[in-house]
């Protein structure tokens, strides 16, 4: 069970942290309108209502030895962890990218101006407005976006394949567990599964009350 | 300081007028007001004289948006603090919380802005932008939405800055109240200066008709002219013929006579009238009154309805009575003469 756990662990971390890498430029990005912008963001958002299943089965396909990313030279990730990384990553998208992108858009123009009249240049502008009111915001989505990977299991399972010892993770565990009878240790697997992903969503709350009183959630600029 | 600017987008605006002391940029919403006091900052792409062209970080004004946009991660003093990066640690501290001491803040230096108040809020932003010894300060409605005793706190505030200091101040208001406590006046309206001058002149003389509407002369009296009898106009309307200051016009010619409701003054029928307001007196019954703190606003109804405003104790000593008949006087001198055409002036002065 320890070993699956840490690789769950693990998978969740990557997939979270390749998010908390890429998100919140693209949040940045979107956060005031540009043709096409609905068209990019509905795009980022399709996992939510897409089948695991289905995700899993164009990544498969994308990353088959003889697949499109092989014919270009890249190593193949089907049934390979990096390969469960990525699909992880793209199916918890949606989390993260919406609370990235509601930390950006809470931003208050009005204060970057006066930053920029009060003298501050584009670093600390960054450094001193941006980052101290979006920071709350990208752990929370980072954190939601972690909580997820840890539970996927459908992607992970057409993308890892559930090889014992190699992309086995927790939830594909406990599915076999079920199948082979052993009710016992899928009872105790789950417990561990539902007692941190009570903990994780819980923190998150709290981070965003902390925010919210912190910072006095106020309405966006009205003057024109 | 002269202003010459001209800002393509989101408002065609060109305007060119004096900034000195206190200046009040007075004008209804919409009217370019926000807009030019960003482009003064630097905020929207203008052309002219001062600054344009560089970014406003580098340029030596101080710029409040309405809602004064304090960093709501930091206190206070952070605030201030932000405004001089130059200064370190503890000099840094102790010289904010020397602008806080000056507009009487000391004491909320360690609270946020959500914990202050309004008026609070827009001292301390008007203590950050001064710490960085700006030449002119930008302030957009500084005293929007806030109640009487803040309001009075944000003008003091105002005030010192500009007599403590030296420091120049621009002040998009569309409150009457605070354009007159200014130095100087520009009246904006539709991206287009409409008049802009000393305070006293321009309230004593506003240009058109536009200007006196947004100047708060809430009557308007529409008439012909029927005369002159030097220096005054005599213009016919619906009360008889009123007389006016002013210079010959074609009899017929339709005008507007305008007076500010602090102004229309009740007749005293005990004492006597000077010959020259006795000619412009109306006789008609208060329709009704309504208190407004240390004011009493009363309507007036007879051949004209007219609004009047006086001060407590002034209707403390007549005692008003609603359906009362009273007469009213239109002193020639607070009578302002218009053309019928809302932009066009008489040449009179």
């Amino acid at each position: 069970m320890s070993e699956v756990l840490l690789r769950s662990l693990a998978l969740a971390a990557t997939s979270a942290g390749l998010l908390l890498l890429l998100g919140p430029v693209i949040a940045y990005l979107n956060r005031r309108p540009y043709p096409g912008r609905s068209l990019i963001e509905a795009l980022l958002l399709t996992p939510l209502a897409l089948p695991p299943t289905v995700l899993g089965f164009y990544l498969l396909l994308l990353f088959a030895p003889d697949g499109p990313l092989a014919r270009i030279g890249a190593p193949s990730l089907a049934f390979t962890f990096p390969g469960m990384v990525v699909g992880a990553a793209l199916f918890s998208l949606p989390f993260a990218y919406t609370a990235y992108r509601e930390a950006f858009r809470a931003l208050d123009e009005d204060l970057l101006e006066t930053a920029r009249t009060l003298g501050a240049g584009r670093l600390r502008r960054a450094r001193e407005v941006v980052f101290p009111l979006v920071w709350p915001g990208l752990v929370s989505g980072t954190l939601l976006a972690f909580a997820h990977a840890l539970g996927e299991f459908g992607v992970v399972l057409m993308v890892g394949g559930n090889i014992p010892g190699k992309t086995q993770v927790a939830s594909t565990y406990i599915y076999d567990l079920v199948e082979g009878l052993e009710f016992a240790a899928a009872h105790r697997a789950s417990l561990v599964m539902l007692a941190l992903a009570f903990a994780l969503v819980y923190l998150t709350r709290q981070l965003e009350e902390r925010w919210r009183s912190a910072t006095g959630s106020r309405g966006r600029s009205r003057s024109r | 300081m002269e202003i010459r600017y001209r800002i393509p987008r989101p408002l065609p605006l060109a305007v060119a007028f004096l900034v000195e002391g206190f200046t009040a940029l007075l004008g209804p919403s919409g009217a370019g007001k926000t807009t030019l006091l960003k482009a003064l900052a630097g905020l929207l792409p203008a052309e002219g004289t001062p600054y344009a062209g560089l970014p406003p970080e580098r340029r030596p004004i101080g710029y409040l948006p309405q809602n004064a946009a304090l960093f709501p991660h930091l206190t206070a003093w952070q605030n201030v603090a932000f405004a001089l990066p130059h200064l370190k640690g503890a000099d840094r501290e102790r010289a904010a919380r020397t602008w806080l001491q000056r507009f009487g803040l000391a004491h909320r230096a360690e609270h946020r802005p959500r914990e202050l108040s309004g008026g609070e809020a827009r001292r301390v932003a008007l203590a950050r932008a001064l710490a960085r010894n700006p030449e002119l300060l930008l302030l957009d409605e500084p005293t929007a939405g806030l109640d009487r005793p803040n309001r009075d706190q944000v003008l003091r505030a105002i005030l010192y800055a500009v007599e403590e200091h030296g420091v120049r101040a621009l002040v998009a208001t569309h409150d009457p109240e605070l354009a007159q406590a200014a130095d100087r006046l520009a009246v904006l309206d539709a991206g287009r200066l409409l008049q802009a001058g000393p305070v006293d002149a321009v309230y004593r003389r506003p240009a058109t008709l536009r200007v006196a509407r947004l100047l708060g002369f809430e009557n308007l009296i529409p008439g012909r002219v029927a005369g002159y009898r030097p220096p005054h106009v005599e213009v016919a309307t619906e009360a008889g013929v009123l007389r006016v200051p002013g210079d010959p016009l074609p009899r017929g010619t339709r005008v507007v006579l305008a007076v500010r409701p602090e102004e229309v003054l009740i007749v005293r029928e005990d004492r006597p009238l000077k010959p020259l307001d006795a000619g412009n007196t109306i006789a008609g019954r208060i329709h009704r009154l309504r208190r407004m703190g240390p004011v009493v606003e009363a309507e007036f109804e007879g051949p004209l309805r007219l609004i009047l405003r006086l001060p407590r104790h002034v209707q403390d000593r007549l005692e008003l009575r609603p359906g009362e008949p009273r007469r009213v006087v239109l002193k020639p001198r607070y009578l302002q003469l218009f053309s019928e055409d809302e932009e066009a002036s008489f040449s009179s002065d």
